[in-house]
C-alpha cells in the first residue's frame, strides 16, 4: 500500500491503475467508441490518476484557434477558466511551442498571463500545467491539468498526461493513417459533434430544468444504457425532431428511476 | 500573410451573399483553381448556389441542382469532404450525368468542404479546376478555413431581420467566428430549440439576431438565456 500525494492511503499502485486506465481505453479505441464520450473519460482519468482538480482536452479548429472538447467539469467558472485558454494560458503556450508547460506556483505567473493567471487564481487553481497532442507532424492540441494544490508534476507525473494525451489522439485519428489531409478534416468533425452535444445540454437543461452538467450526465447515461454513442443520441436529438419523443420517454425514466 | 489571414481578410466588413462572393474570389486568387461556389442545401427545400467567384463558377455549381448529382450534394449526404482528383478516369465514374457534363465544361477535378451550421450540414463550399490531380494539402486546409468562414454569411442570409445583403463595415469575420464557436452559445441554442420549438440553425439565427438587436455579443446573450434571466418569444 502505498500514501498518494495527499498522505492516503490506496490500495492499488498508481502503476496499476495507469495500465488499467490505458488498456480500457485503449480497447474501447479497438472496439466502437463516441469521440467526445471517451475523451471526457479519458480528462475524468487524468484527474484521478494525476490527482488534480480538473482536465481539460483543447483542440485546435482549422484557424489554429483552441476549442474545447472535453473536459471534466462543465461549471460555469471552470468552463469559462478552459475557454479564456484559448488566448493565452499554458494550453496555448503548449499548443505554439509543441512542448509540455509546468507552473508549480500560479501566482508567479501573473506577469506572463496577465489575464489567465488572476482569473484562475480566483477560481482556486494554485498550479497549472499542459501536455502537447501530436500527430503527422502536426501539434493537434494540447491537455490541460488544474490543480488546486500548489506542486511540480513529476517526471512520472507528466508519462501519465503524455500517454493519455495520446491515447487520445489515437482516438482522434483511428480512423485512417494521419495525414494534414486526413486529420483536418477529422478534427473539424471532432469539434463539431462537440456541438451538438453542447446544444443537447441546453435543449435538456430546458426541458428536464436540470443543469448543463447534469444535462451531460443523463445524456450519457442514457446513451449508455442503450449501447448508443454519445453524439449520435445528440444529433437525433438535435436534428431528427421525430426522434425526440422517445428519447426524452426513455430519458424521462432514467430520470425517475 | 498566411492563408487564414487572406481570407479572414476577404469577408471582414462584408455580409451575406457579398461575403460569399468574396470568399469565392479569394480562393480563386489563393489556390491553384479556376472556379468556386459556395451552395446551401436543405431537405425539403430548394438548394441554391449564394455565393460564386465568377458566372462560369455559378454555372457549375446549379448543374449539380438540376441533374440530382454533384459535389455539394455528396459532401452534405457523406457528412464530409468529397475530393475527386479526375472527372475524365473512367474507372471512378461518381456521377453518370455531371461528370461528362462538367467535362464539356473542360473542368477535370472537382472538390467539396462541407460548411457546418450550429453541427447542421448545410451546403459546401466547391472548388473546380482545370487541370486533373490531387488537391494538395496546403489547399485543402485552407479550404476548410474558406469553409468555416462561409457560415456566418449563410446565417446572414436566414436572418431575415439583420439587412442580410448590407455590408457592414464593423463586422469583423474573426471575432463573430470566435463567438458563434463558444461551448455557451452552442448550449443556449439547444435551449431555444426547446423553447421555440425551431431547428438549430433558426436557433442560432435568433440568438444572434438578438444580440444584433440588442447591440451585445452572443456570448452574453447566451449566458442570460441559459440563467433564464433572458427569453426569447416564439414567432
Amino acid at each position: 500500500m502505498q500514501p498518494d500525494k495527499e498522505g492516503k492511503v490506496t490500495d492499488t499502485p498508481r502503476e496499476t491503475r495507469v495500465l488499467e486506465a490505458v488498456v480500457s481505453l485503449v480497447d474501447n479505441v479497438l472496439h466502437d467508441f463516441d469521440v467526445v464520450d471517451l475523451l471526457t473519460e479519458l480528462t475524468e482519468r487524468c484527474a484521478d490518476l494525476l490527482d488534480i482538480a480538473a482536465a481539460a482536452f483543447l483542440l485546435a479548429d482549422p484557424l489554429g484557434q483552441l476549442r474545447l472538447l472535453a473536459a471534466t467539469s462543465t461549471q460555469t467558472r471552470e468552463l469559462e477558466l478552459f475557454q479564456l485558454q484559448a488566448d493565452e494560458g499554458p494550453c496555448v503556450e503548449c499548443y505554439a511551442t509543441g512542448e509540455p508547460v509546468s507552473v508549480a506556483d500560479l501566482r508567479t505567473a501573473t506577469a506572463r498571463w496577465p489575464r489567465f493567471v488572476p482569473a484562475a487564481l480566483e477560481g482556486g487553481v494554485a498550479s497549472v500545467h499542459a501536455v502537447p497532442m501530436r500527430a503527422a507532424g502536426i501539434v493537434l492540441g494540447s491537455l490541460g491539468l488544474f490543480g488546486s494544490q500548489p506542486g511540480e508534476l513529476t517526471e512520472s507525473d507528466l508519462l501519465v498526461g503524455q500517454t493519455l494525451a495520446h491515447v487520445a489522439c489515437v482516438a482522434l485519428l483511428q480512423e485512417s493513417a494521419p495525414t494534414p489531409s486526413t486529420v483536418i478534416p477529422q478534427l473539424r468533425s471532432a469539434l463539431n459533434r462537440r456541438i451538438v452535444v453542447e446544444q443537447a445540454k441546453g435543449f435538456l437543461r430546458e426541458r428536464f430544468d436540470i443543469s448543463v452538467d447534469e444535462a451531460f450526465a443523463l445524456l450519457r447515461r442514457y446513451a449508455h444504457a442503450h449501447g448508443d454513442h454519445l453524439t449520435d443520441v445528440a444529433r437525433q436529438l438535435m436534428g431528427e425532431p421525430s426522434s425526440r419523443p422517445a428519447l426524452l420517454d426513455g430519458m424521462t425514466q432514467l430520470v425517475q428511476g | 500573410m498566411a492563408i487564414h489571414k487572406q481570407l479572414l481578410a476577404a469577408v471582414d466588413g462584408r455580409r451575406g451573399l457579398a461575403a460569399a462572393d468574396s470568399l469565392c474570389e479569394a480562393c480563386v486568387t489563393l489556390f491553384e483553381i479556376d472556379a468556386a461556389a459556395i451552395s446551401l442545401i436543405f431537405p425539403g427545400v430548394n438548394s441554391a448556389t449564394l455565393g460564386s467567384s465568377d458566372a462560369a463558377a455559378r454555372v457549375y455549381d446549379e448543374l449539380q441542382f438540376t441533374m440530382g448529382e454533384g459535389p455539394c450534394l455528396d459532401s452534405v449526404a457523406t457528412r464530409g469532404p468529397i475530393l475527386v482528383a479526375d472527372l475524365a478516369d473512367t474507372n471512378k465514374v461518381r456521377w453518370p450525368a455531371y461528370g461528362p457534363a462538367m467535362l464539356d465544361y473542360k473542368i477535370r477535378s472537382v472538390f467539396a468542404i462541407p460548411v457546418v451550421l450550429a453541427g447542421e450540414f448545410v451546403g459546401a463550399l466547391d472548388l473546380f479546376r482545370a487541370q486533373p490531380g490531387e488537391l494538395p494539402d496546403d489547399e485543402l486546409a485552407g479550404a476548410v478555413v474558406a469553409a468555416e468562414l462561409a457560415g456566418a454569411p449563410l446565417l446572414d442570409l436566414m436572418g431575415s431581420d439583420l439587412q442580410a445583403a448590407v455590408n457592414d463595415p464593423g463586422s469583423s469575420a474573426w471575432a463573430e467566428f470566435n463567438a458563434l464557436s463558444r461551448t455557451e452559445v452552442s448550449q443556449a441554442t439547444g435551449m431555444l430549440v426547446a423553447q421555440l420549438g425551431v431547428e438549430p440553425t433558426d436557433a442560432l439565427v435568433r440568438l444572434r439576431a438578438h444580440a444584433y438587436a440588442t447591440n451585445r455579443s452572443a456570448t452574453d446573450v447566451a449566458r442570460d438565456i441559459l440563467d433564464r434571466r433572458l427569453r426569447l418569444e416564439a414567432d
